[in-house]
């Protein structure tokens, strides 16, 4: 090994080390005030109507490759919903169904069958549709409240606008990092008509529009 | 008695439904497959505004999506959603040019036999020139208005997909009115076509991204 490439692993693993200590602690809940539990229960109440049909256009991309489609998730019963992504020209790209806890492949294009993909999606949607939330810590800022959940070693952030009332963004993570982060845009109601899930470890972002003709 | 009287309507239903499609004698099927041919023959270019639904059973409302479709003789096809976004693929040899609301694409279809399959289809079922493929099993049908062809495929690997692919003839023009994908689920794609105009001059530009 040259001199000089010493020099360069040397610098880039202290570089790594410093990056290390400062994720030691979650961004997101920097500057954030602790707050006492009000409310033990949080509902997300955005695919929770079993009378609407929500009907995204959907913009996939996925390490430098582009995909849309259209998003279609639907409210069967009480904790049972179905996602499906189509082509623009109608046929399935996957069929999901969400029961409890459970979690069934209807199916899924063979090139996309792949135990990572399958089980990325699975667990954004789990995030996205999740209706009942158990708050284990609540905190505050200026503009937001923040209910905090326990996801198996995981946990969720709800973001509450302080005037509104609605929920604009959740964020998932580990103890230390933050993993996927769901903004919400376009409010109206109970209905997000924009929904942007952006993965921070690995290059997948998926944008939702609402199709209001439907 | 409710039962009795409900069970005699069904079945009166039944009937009913049975009569409006009746299948087309082989004499029939000869004429009707070469006047198409003839028609496709003589149409080099076709510009026509569609609807597609797509139907799941579980919905409420299917969903509806509109546009424009342009075809030039051979193989040169185009769809352009304009409603309720826009989004328009070009099928180009063995390439799907794919432009989503200015965000632009390309796919290689050429390693992909499904895709392959699937465009071939699409170009030969807006010409009408389907009825020679050997890749499928062909039933003719026949309605007050209509002349209906439902093509079912050998493949396996396609028929994991696609279940039945139905086209809907007009009697008088034989044009193709009605495209209808029916997955093995029962869930559909439908497509109706409406404004048709033939041969127009349609320059290659539109078949460009």
């Amino acid at each position: 090994m040259s001199y000089s490439k010493a020099v360069l692993s040397l610098y880039q693993i202290t570089l790594i080390m410093l990056l290390s200590l400062t994720s030691c602690t979650l961004v997101t809940t920097k500057n954030l005030v602790r707050a006492p539990i009000v409310k033990a229960e949080y509902q997300n109440l955005y695919f929770s109507n079993t009378n609407t049909d929500y009907v995204y256009k959907s913009k996939i991309d996925v390490y430098g490759n582009y995909f849309g489609g259209i998003l279609i998730i639907k409210k069967i019963d009480k904790s049972h919903h179905r996602v499906v992504l189509t082509t623009e020209f109608g046929s399935k790209v996957f069929d999901f169904e969400f029961q409890n806890d459970n979690f069934k492949v209807n199916s899924i294009l063979e090139e996309l069958n792949r135990k990572m993909i399958v089980n990325t999606l699975k667990k954004d949607f789990q995030l996205l549709l999740n209706e009942q939330i158990s708050v284990t810590k609540e905190y505050k800022n200026a503009d937001y409240t923040i209910y905090q959940s326990q996801n198996k070693k995981r946990f969720n952030f709800y973001f509450i606008n302080n005037k509104t009332a609605d929920l604009e963004k959740l964020i998932n993570t580990s103890k230390t990092k933050e993993k996927v982060i769901i903004i919400f845009n376009n409010i109206d109601g109970k209905l997000a008509k924009k929904i942007l899930i952006a993965h921070k470890s690995i290059k997948l972002k998926i944008t939702l529009n609402y199709l209001d003709n439907n | 008695m409710h039962k009795f009287i409900f069970y005699i309507y069904s079945l009166l239903i039944i009937v009913s439904v049975h009569a409006q499609q009746t299948q087309m004698s082989q004499a029939e099927i000869d004429i009707f497959k070469s006047r198409v041919k003839t028609i496709a023959n003589n149409t080099k270019t076709i510009l026509s505004d569609f609807t597609q639904y797509k139907h799941l059973e579980f919905l409420s409302n299917d969903i509806k999506t509109s546009g424009k479709m342009s075809f030039k003789a051979p193989n040169l096809i185009k769809w352009e959603y304009t409603d309720p976004y826009k989004y328009s693929v070009i099928f180009k040899e063995d390439q799907l040019l794919i432009n989503d609301d200015g965000k632009k694409s390309d796919v290689k279809i050429g390693s992909s036999k499904m895709f392959k399959k699937l465009n071939h289809l699409i170009v030969n079922s807006v010409s009408g020139n389907l009825f020679d493929d050997n890749e499928f099993d062909i039933s003719y049908y026949k309605t007050d208005s209509f002349y209906v062809v439902k093509f079912t495929s050998k493949d396996k690997n396609l028929s994991k997909y696609i279940k039945e692919f139905i086209l809907h003839f007009d009697k008088r023009k034989l044009h193709v009115t009605e495209v209808k994908m029916v997955e093995p689920s029962d869930d559909y794609t439908q497509i109706l076509f409406k404004n048709r105009q033939d041969n127009i001059p349609l320059k290659d530009e539109v078949f460009t991204n």
